[in-house]
């Protein structure tokens, strides 16, 4: 190997046959690697390498060893969890095992497919605080007092919303709207922190998301018994847990009185 | 939380523990070692990659085993320079050279070679060897694991494929 490739090349191909150059770069290199003969032959030794290298006996672990390694863990779980000792791998554990398999794979889908749907919703939430922000005021009703928000709300949303009044807290309630998520209108309050708005949109149980930025908005959402709560703002996300929190507490007291 | 994180890796954490070992008995206790460090540490599992969090501990594990039961085992170099990666390249081990394509007929290399070959790596090159072509990871797992940077792990893979090549085109 005379013209041996450059120190910068020979990183490139292992990138390469590792899949590890992003698309662009990819395509660069297939392209130099069509007209090279000296990374075409250093590419057909890699692979030739990686060949060998996975055609190798698999080792597999002893029976044996599954069934010390199970005793030795016992003695570490606390009793109520001990489990029986597994004598030895039978066809129906393997069975079992497969089928497992299919449905812990079939449930990850199942969570990719909420977990998407889920980031729709909170999208769609988002969309409604940044039109609010175009209107000449962000809410329908204004009112700073909570007890107005419920003969309104009611006959125009399904889930009526838990208002609270965070001002001790900073957050002044200002107003509320109706979103459309989904096609259903939901109840939005809104509360104000200095010149920032925040909106609170009151959802159907099991919609929350981790915390995350869209369009350069944050999001927040928990849960209670009844509802998901989904916070919008410009607030860094540091506030929003604040408010957050400064909700929840003043939403259990108002619960349990 | 353990079934759920370690149990799941464990035909593949046996794998590696036997490559980094390269017996099956040594890599047997190391596996049982590095489950009983798991099972103790399942809570500074972070919850972001189980696969790369259980094949970190026992790759640690099987090298600490080595260090108490067989110092001699565990040879670490200093990454090679680029001017003794290309003395390798140009000579083999063992000063013979690999030419041209044409000897890519060497690589009839069969298992017992390639396992020969691999135990006479140096233990860095051989870990990110087995990590990317037996457990099959990508870059920034092996990263992980190892702890070193993306660009340590691709300087290490490009020259520890270089040595094998060499030292494979090499035997008698």
């Amino acid at each position: 190997m005379t013209a041996s490739a450059t120190d910068n090349d020979e990183l490139q191909i292992n990138a390469y046959c590792d899949g590890e150059l992003d698309p662009a770069s990819a395509i660069e290199f297939e392209r130099r690697l069509a007209g090279d003969e000296v990374l075409k032959a250093q590419y057909i030794r890699l692979l030739t390498l990686r060949r060998i290298l996975r055609s190798l006996p698999q080792y597999d672990m002893s029976p044996g060893l599954k069934n010390r390694m199970n005793s030795g863990l016992n003695s570490e779980r606390p009793r109520t969890t001990q489990r029986p000792l597994q004598g030895s791998w039978s066809f129906h554990a393997l069975a079992a095992a497969v089928v497992l398999g299919a449905v812990i794979s079939s449930s990850i889908m199942m969570m990719i497919d909420r977990q998407n749907l889920r980031a729709g919703v909170a999208s769609q939430v988002v969309a409604g605080h940044i039109r609010s922000l175009m209107a000449p005021r962000p809410f329908d009703v204004a009112s700073s007092d909570r007890r107005t928000f419920k003969p309104w709300f009611t006959s125009r949303v399904h889930e009526l919303p838990q208002v609270v009044d965070l001002a001790a807290q900073g957050f002044t309630l200002v107003g509320g709207r109706v979103d459309v998520v989904g096609h259903e209108p939901v109840a939005t309050i809104v509360y104000k922190h200095a010149a920032h708005t925040v909106s609170l949109t009151t959802l159907p149980l099991g919609q929350s998301v981790s915390a995350r930025e869209i369009a350069g908005y944050n999001v927040r959402s928990w849960d209670d018994a009844e509802c998901t709560y989904m916070a919008v703002s410009d607030l860094p996300s540091a506030d929003l847990a604040t408010f957050e929190r400064a909700f929840s507490a003043e939403s259990s007291v108002l619960e349990s009185n | 939380m353990f079934d759920e994180v370690f149990l799941p890796h464990m035909a593949e954490a046996y794998r590696l523990a036997q490559w980094l070992t390269g017996n099956a008995y040594d890599a047997e206790d190391v596996v049982q070692d590095a489950a009983l460090r798991a099972f103790r540490g399942i809570k500074t599992f972070g919850a972001v990659n189980a696969r790369a969090w259980s094949l970190t501990i026992v790759r640690n594990t099987a090298y600490s085993w080595l260090m108490k039961n067989r110092p001699k085992a565990v040879v670490f170099t200093d990454d090679l320079s680029m001017t003794e990666q290309q003395e390798l390249e140009h000579e083999g081990l063992h000063g013979k050279r690999i030419e041209t394509p044409e000897e890519i007929a060497l690589f009839k290399a069969d298992a017992e070679d390639v396992q020969r070959a691999l135990a006479e790596l140096p233990a860095q090159f051989r870990e990110v060897i087995v990590l990317r072509e037996i457990n099959q990871l990508n870059y920034r797992d092996i990263a992980e694991i190892t702890n070193v940077p993306i660009g340590t792990v691709m300087s290490r893979l490009s020259r520890g494929r270089q040595l094998l090549i060499a030292l494979l085109g090499d035997r008698k």
